[in-house]
């Protein structure tokens, strides 16, 4: 049985997934980063290997993507996350009536991508210059909250009163606004909430850009987030599709991108032989 | 270093063949002496042709003056055009009516081979315009240019000058005006004064006092002729701008084979067309819309396509197929030509 | 008095903290950062590509002479330093002064013009006024005797000022705001008479017939030269890389006319003989760019590296630091020196497409011409940080493109060399869905 890996190396967690020879998901890891993470994209690779039963020289292609795609030499091939993104999304979005517009939040950065019917990328603006909006501010709202990220969602629907409004737009200058909020006794789960409607909007306004088709895909780790996921659904205002595993929509985008590069490379090798 | 742009770039790109070669030959032509010696070989034909026996009727497009008797090879056609209006209206309406119509035809046949390229190229006052233009040139002065506003205003001239040259007539033949307005464009026509001196003919060169109308309009024709000649050393064409025949041509001019044509895309609005433009034609550089640029000034004298540097943006055609377009190397050729002049 | 005298000489208190004096000698250039990243992206140039084009030792050797090592490039006689294209070199070589294109591409010194513009200012700005204010900048022009600052965009007519009290002596070339209508002519060609003026009275010379006459047979090589390399780039696939292109043309800024004439004039007889053995300098299927925008300049030709080494070719370009500065040639209809001069202003204006005007349909249609001409998959437009007409425009001309099918990608970027990561993903996924269409169009 042949196996396509892809490897998608973020910055702040390592997503691996591996398809199979039919081009179905196989099965999937996200692992942290961390500083060396060249040794933990292996061992992520080499742990999904394990939890699967696959042995190494059954993956016949890897592509890496993501930021630290380049240096990841084990790969035979790099692409950037826009496009194995674009190909993740589509082929989840399949099932759902396809999907045409996606919206990425990840550690970092965000994205809006806009795809055609193949899965190709036609248009995509980021915004990587400012972690207002990413993963990132919620990390350090949850920190000031003391509270962990999974338990953000459970607060935003818990929230009574009305979403307060996050004025900072500055994740850093943020942090002194919501302890001031706090100090003044107003409720985590009214916070909260304001601060997912901020991240809705900024990455709204940002999504508007490439403008926004039905349906709109939302993945990335804070996708998991299911009342940031309401707030972006408010502000959008469309058909949403969220995938139960939204981290690791990119690397499996990049292992059917190395399914079929493989297989075109065969096609081409035997054509050269006959 | 080749001279020849063509041949060291990309060489890949162009394949060398008879036709390429033919082509590249015409679109790398040194521009001015060509149209030098051109215009040289129409001059002397319609001038002293009808020494040779030649001729070609009278409906010529062209300043071919009738008042050069022995001269021309054949009349220009607003002299019979203006007698044949000015017969008395039973007539004109009726069954000469035909020979105007005739007339007409056979002019309009000249006309749609050359289109302006008449006035440009064959028309021997507008040779003549040339050639103080050498002069002046030689002497080192620099010609005269119309501003914006003047430009618009005097642009009409002509076509009040077409009106009356119709009217007029038709007014003697219906008795309203006196016969001697008879051909009153001629009248005032620099030609008649100035081609028949080429001839050694100075008949022209008075004012006739026979009657009062005859004394003012050959008064005027002379202060033309006068104008002629001053307007003519520091404006390049002066008469062409005023000249009615121009306006008669523009006015036939959509239907006529040769054409001067433009391909907007190519365009970079560098000007350089509008900078040689005797004319002063600013559409020629702004337009970038229209593919039929001649305007109603122009003469076609081709100049602009000479001195345009993109590949194809301007070209001469003749029913479809291109004569003479702008190239690349021929623009380097003629300006390097220039230069070093 | 009392007792044998102490020998133990008396501790001084130790200070609370410990002065640090700056080194006496200041390092040789070589060493200094700036050389540094002008060696950096030099090498870049070089040996991240195989099989550069033998001719074009002559430019890598030029700049890191003058980049890198800080030789001097000071021409004899009077120089006169420009800002920008549209201050009319064939003047100035007329009368018998030379030309130095002062806009500089140094993060170095847009660090130094940081201290005293505006934060969100263009980097080009800020790196030139940067240099100007330095006591002895690279490239090493010299003494100006005038530096020429045409009137164009807000940050340039503003810094004019500057420059004055820098020390410089400037004269402010006065440019119109829209370029289509006849006032602006009238104006543009009153402008540079005064100029003409303006250089009299430094030059002590007189404008003539005859040395206008030589100055402009001398640009018009430059001019042709330029021309033959531009159709060379036609070819598909590449026979010459844009990385090198943009190389040669701003070493136009500063090389000595006639050598660069005839360096060019080697290079293309040598890229005649690449195309004839077919040599490729990029994979067939390599997606074609034409990069527009603001001006890319050594060392800051950060992003079209970044496209052909991410497999990409800047097969042509619309940028006043290469293509806009050489491409249109003058034409004159009479060899008289009024003649001359008003034909050289209109050329100066008339076809420019540069975002300071009020409307461009000029740069749209040109876009369009190109992306046909070198048979282009896609534009990248390039605009600085801060860059508000060119930030400005990007919308009009991404909607042209895309109204034609061909893609855009926008990239706003400044001199600083950190943001390489976010800016490879950008140009490899807008590479990487060239690629993608072009595949599933076959």
């Amino acid at each position: 049985m042949n196996y396509y890996a892809g490897l998608d190396i973020g910055s702040t967690a390592i997503k691996v997934a591996l398809v199979d020879e039919d081009g179905k998901l196989a099965g999937a890891h996200v692992a942290a980063s961390g500083s060396l993470f060249y040794k933990n994209a292996k061992e992520a690779f080499e742990t999904l290997l394990a939890k699967l039963g696959v042995e190494r020289r059954d993956v016949r292609y890897m592509i890496a993507t993501g930021y630290g795609r380049k240096l990841y030499k084990e790969a035979d091939d790099s692409i950037s996350e826009i496009t194995a993104n674009g190909i993740g999304a589509h082929e989840v979005g399949k099932a759902h009536g396809g999907v045409r517009t996606i919206i990425n939040i990840g550690g970092q950065d965000s994205k809006a991508i806009q795809i055609d019917s193949h899965g190709g990328v036609t248009h995509f603006v980021m915004n990587d210059k400012c972690a207002a909006g990413t993963g990132r501010f919620l990390d350090v709202a949850a920190r000031n909250l003391e509270i962990d990220l999974d338990e953000l969602g459970d607060y935003h629907f818990a929230a009574v009163a009305a979403p307060l409004t996050i004025n900072s737009t500055c994740t850093v200058f943020a942090e002194s606004e919501i302890i001031g909020l706090l100090a003044n006794g107003h409720g985590k789960g009214e916070i909260i909430a304001g601060i997912h409607h901020s991240i809705a909007k900024r990455t709204v306004r940002l999504a508007k850009k490439v403008g926004l088709e039905d349906r709109v895909y939302f993945d990335g780790g804070p996708a998991l987030n299911r009342g940031l996921v309401a707030a972006i659904q408010e502000e959008l205002g469309r058909e949403m599709v969220v995938p139960k595993h939204p981290q690791t929509t990119t690397a499996f985008g990049a292992a059917i991108l190395a399914r079929s590069e493989f297989l075109a490379e065969e096609r081409e090798f035997v054509a050269d032989d006959a | 270093m080749k001279s020849s742009l063509e041949s060291v770039a990309a060489p890949a790109l162009q394949r060398s063949s008879v036709k390429n070669v033919l082509r590249d030959a015409v679109n790398g032509v040194d521009f001015n002496r060509f149209r030098f010696w051109l215009q040289i070989f129409f001059f002397v034909l319609l001038v002293y042709g009808g020494y040779a026996g030649i001729n070609f009727g009278n409906s010529l497009p062209t300043f071919s003056c009738g008042y050069n008797s022995s001269g021309r090879p054949g009349v220009c056609y607003l002299m019979p055009l203006q007698h044949q209006l000015a017969m008395p209206w039973p007539v004109l309406f009726g069954y000469a009516g035909i020979t105007v119509l005739t007339g007409f035809f056979t002019f309009f046949l000249w006309f749609i081979v050359l289109n302006k390229g008449w006035c440009g190229f064959v028309c021997p006052l507008g040779t003549i315009q040339d050639w103080i233009t050498g002069l002046r040139k030689r002497v080192g002065v620099r010609f005269a240019r119309y501003s914006h506003a003047q430009f618009q205003t005097l642009s009409w001239i002509k076509y009040v000058l077409l009106a009356l040259m119709i009217l007029i007539p038709l007014g003697i033949g219906a008795g309203y005006v006196s016969r001697d307005m008879s051909a009153p464009f001629c009248a005032i026509c620099p030609a008649r004064m100035i081609i028949p001196l080429f001839a050694a003919d100075f008949r022209q060169f008075m004012v006739d006092f026979s009657s009062p109308t005859k004394i003012a309009m050959t008064a005027l024709g002379a202060t033309v002729t006068g104008l002629f000649f001053t307007g003519s050393f520091v404006k390049k064409r002066f008469w062409c701008f005023f000249c009615p025949m121009s306006a008669f041509h523009y006015l036939l001019s959509k239907v006529a084979f040769f054409r001067l044509i433009k391909d907007g895309g190519k365009c970079t609005r560098c000007g350089d067309c509008y900078s040689v433009c005797d004319l002063q034609i600013k559409e020629i550089a702004d337009d970038v819309k229209t593919p039929q640029i001649m305007m109603d000034d122009c003469i076609v004298c081709l100049k602009c396509v000479a001195a345009c540097p993109e590949e194809g943006a301007l070209k001469a055609s003749f029913a479809g197929m291109t004569i003479f377009e702008s190239t690349e190397a021929g623009f380097v050729k003629r300006m390097e030509k220039g230069v070093n002049s | 008095m009392n007792g044998p005298l102490k020998t133990t000489t008396p501790v001084a208190p130790v200070p609370a903290a410990t002065i640090v004096t700056a080194k006496t000698e200041p390092l040789p250039f070589g060493r200094t950062k700036q050389a540094q990243e002008a060696e950096r992206a030099l090498n870049h140039i070089i040996d991240d590509f195989d099989d550069n084009p033998k001719a074009m030792h002559y430019f890598y050797d030029l700049f890191r002479r003058v980049y890198c090592r800080g030789e001097s490039i000071a021409a004899a006689g009077i120089r006169i330093g420009t800002t920008c294209i549209h201050a009319p070199e064939e003047l100035v070589y007329a009368m018998g002064a030379t030309p130095v294109r002062l806009c500089n591409g140094s993060y170095h010194y847009d660090q130094i013009g940081a201290d005293f513009m505006p934060a969100k200012s263009c980097s080009l700005v800020k790196a030139t006024l940067g240099m100007l204010c330095s006591e002895n900048p690279v490239p090493r022009v010299g003494k100006l005797d005038l530096v020429v600052n045409p009137t164009t965009c807000d940050q340039k007519k503003k810094a004019s000022a500057m420059l004055q009290e820098m020390g410089h002596p400037v004269f402010d070339l006065e440019l119109p705001n829209v370029k289509e209508s006849e006032a602006s002519r009238v104006y543009w060609r009153r402008s540079v008479r005064q100029f003409v003026e303006e250089l009299r009275r430094v030059t002590g010379r007189k404008l003539t017939r005859r040395n206008l006459k030589a100055a402009m047979a001398r640009t018009q090589r430059a001019e042709k030269a330029f021309r033959v390399l531009d159709g060379f780039r036609r070819a598909s696939p590449s026979v010459f890389l844009g990385k090198d292109a943009f190389l040669v043309v701003n070493a136009y800024f500063f090389d000595e006319l006639d050598r660069w004439c005839e360096a060019v004039e080697a290079l293309n007889a040598e890229l005649g003989e690449r195309l004839e053995k077919a040599i490729r300098a990029a994979q067939k299927k390599a997606p074609r760019i034409v990069f527009t925008g603001s001006p890319p300049i050594f060392p800051n030709l950060k992003l079209p590296l970044l496209i052909e080494r991410a497999g990409g070719v800047v097969v042509s370009d619309e940028t006043c630091s290469a293509n806009r500065m050489l491409y249109d040639m003058t034409a004159i209809d009479e060899w008289l020196l009024n003649d001359m001069v008003d034909s050289l202003a209109d050329k100066y204006l008339k076809p420019c497409t540069c975002p300071i005007f009020t409307k461009n349909e000029d740069r749209r249609r040109r876009l369009l011409e190109l992306v046909t001409k070198f048979s282009a998959d896609g534009v990248v437009y390039q605009a600085f940080a801060g860059c508000q007409v060119y930030e400005m425009e990007q919308r009009s001309v991404a909607q042209t493109l895309n109204e034609k099918g061909v893609p855009m990608l926008y990239i706003e970027t400044d001199y600083s060399p950190d943001d390489e990561g976010q800016l490879s993903t950008r140009v490899e996924a807008f590479l990487e869905s060239i690629k993608t269409r072009k595949r599933n169009r076959a």
